[in-house]
């Protein structure tokens, strides 16, 4: 079941982990509790300044039975879509903010027998979630965590140093990850979880269809993927409104941008909610959730990820 | 009085080796089975000697496979194989309903997904049914309506089939008017 609705929280403490990476916690506005989330779940964060909005999604990194405050990290990131700088730079402990009920579309597998989690960077996150549910089943499982050398200890710290079955790797430059060591030789039932870079995601997956792997054991957490790309013109066929989507902006951004509330529920082409229906234009599909064969079709678009081929898109909206 | 085509029922195909596995072990409830495996893909052959085969030598088609007593015999086997094996492996099955199931939950114990497992339908129709009121399994069961071996009801045979039993639903036919039972009609051979 998907809970609707916002929860008001307010900022209660800001945290500077290394220089580029702030933890936020947020406490329920006026007292009380949040709900419980699941491993692996991500709120979607609305940040108001003067004159943009954003929704950003975030991995919880609070254990799920977590409940008088979340708590999400974040990268400062040089290319940002102005999210990570808002909240690095606007956002103060007091501040009130907006989240999103707690959705998974993330979630450990309930068969698995081991689980293998491998992450890189800031995609860490979702696994701290992971791990004390992991424990307290007294499930096998082993970590993976890939940084650059100067960000070791940060994640380490993180992670616990002294937890067992977690390691932490520094991927210096060039050096690329011996996925194949990682995952060869594992036992039947064996499932791994990715999330970090798109080259990393893409590395684990194919190392492991490599090695004999199915779909379904394979996990990969992908929000945060939306990329730009060429401007183009939206235009809403119930309305007549026409909208231009820039360079650095997602579809999705643009509709919200003109006031348009638009469905979105992961922001990154996994979960299928922003799908709408396309009326004219060549969609350029970026999502995880329509088949090879849909995209083909081009009758739906994944709004939060996907753009468009064409100089204008009409969507039946 | 029928409720065939039951949306949960299973469906069956024939058997083609995953490429996309590095190994595969195929197991069958009889010699006779039908699996061909791709040119340069090694499959392991399981399965139960027919009845009057036991003891003497191995039918050719079956090639260095391994010969078991019974099915019972395959999947104690099988449950102990898994339990070692490694990420890579695909397994075929090929045989009756409540063999297919038995093997993919021994399967599904061992951590085996359903994209891992391939079923393949052959041999007799008969249908093992699992008495919801005592919870006896009554086997080879090729009527319509079956006297439950553990109970004594009058069940009736739906066309429900439970994955996790590897059997099909017997329920009272007679629970309103005791007595009151249609003929068993000749369904499943």
């Amino acid at each position: 079941m998907i809970v609707e609705g916002k929860l008001s929280a307010r900022v209660a403490e800001i945290e500077l982990l290394n220089p580029t990476l702030k933890r936020f916690r947020f406490v329920p506005e006026g007292g009380g509790t949040f709900p419980t989330s699941p491993p692996g779940a991500h709120v979607l964060v609305t940040l108001r300044d003067t004159d943009r909005v954003w929704q950003n999604a975030y991995s919880l990194v609070t254990p799920p039975d977590q409940r008088d405050h979340y708590a999400i990290i974040v990268r400062r990131v040089v290319e940002s879509r102005g999210g990570s700088h808002f909240l690095h730079d606007m956002l103060k402990a007091g501040d009130a903010v907006e989240l999103g009920v707690p959705a998974s579309l993330f979630p450990i597998a309930s068969r698995a027998r081991k689980h293998i989690l491998i992450s890189g960077g800031i995609g860490v996150t979702p696994f701290l979630s992971y791990l004390p549910v992991l424990a307290l089943r007294g499930a096998n499982y082993e970590l993976h965590q890939f940084c650059a050398g100067d960000e070791v200890e940060t994640f380490r710290d993180l992670l616990g140093t002294d937890a067992a079955g977690v390691h932490v790797h520094s991927a210096g430059l060039g050096a690329r990850p011996d996925l194949a060591a990682l995952l060869a030789d594992q036992p039947l039932g064996t499932h791994v979880y990715t999330c970090g870079p798109e080259g990393l995601m893409d590395a684990v997956e194919e190392t492991a269809r490599g090695l004999g792997w199915t779909p379904h054991a394979i996990h990969r957490e992908s929000f945060g993927g939306a990329k730009g790309g060429e401007p183009f013109v939206v235009t809403l066929a119930r309305s007549g409104r026409s909208i231009e989507v820039g360079a650095s902006q997602t579809l999705l951004e643009a509709l919200e941008g003109a006031g348009i509330e638009a469905p979105c529920l992961c922001r990154g082409g996994a979960c299928g909610v922003c799908l709408l229906p396309v009326v004219e234009g060549l969609p350029d599909h970026r999502d995880h959730v329509l088949s090879d064969a849909e995209k083909s079709e081009g009758r739906l678009i994944a709004t939060c990820v996907s753009r468009a081929r064409s100089e204008t898109l009409v969507l039946d909206f | 009085m029928s409720d065939q085509f039951i949306k949960s029922r299973p469906v069956y195909q024939s058997l083609a080796v995953d490429s996309s596995g590095l190994r595969h072990l195929l197991v069958s409830d009889s010699p006779a089975f039908s699996f061909a495996a791709l040119p340069g893909q090694e499959a392991e052959i399981w399965f139960v000697a027919a009845p009057d085969q036991e003891g003497r030598t191995r039918p050719p088609e079956a090639g260095g496979g391994r010969c078991f007593r019974s099915p019972r015999h395959l999947i104690d086997r099988l449950d102990h194989r898994l339990a070692r094996e490694r990420m890579g492996l695909r397994l075929y099955a090929s045989g009756t309903e409540d063999f297919l199931w038995d093997v993919f939950n021994t399967a599904q114990r061992a951590g085996m997904n359903k994209q891992e497992i391939f079923q393949c339908h052959s041999g007799t129709k008969a249908r093992r049914v699992a008495c919801v009121h005592c919870r006896t399994f009554n086997h080879a069961v090729t009527t319509t309506i079956v006297r439950c071996e553990g109970c004594g009801a009058n069940l009736f045979v739906r066309d429900h089939f439970s994955r996790r039993l590897s059997a099909f639903m017997g329920v009272k036919v007679d629970a309103e008017v005791a007595g009151d039972v249609p003929p068993a009609e000749q369904a499943y051979s």
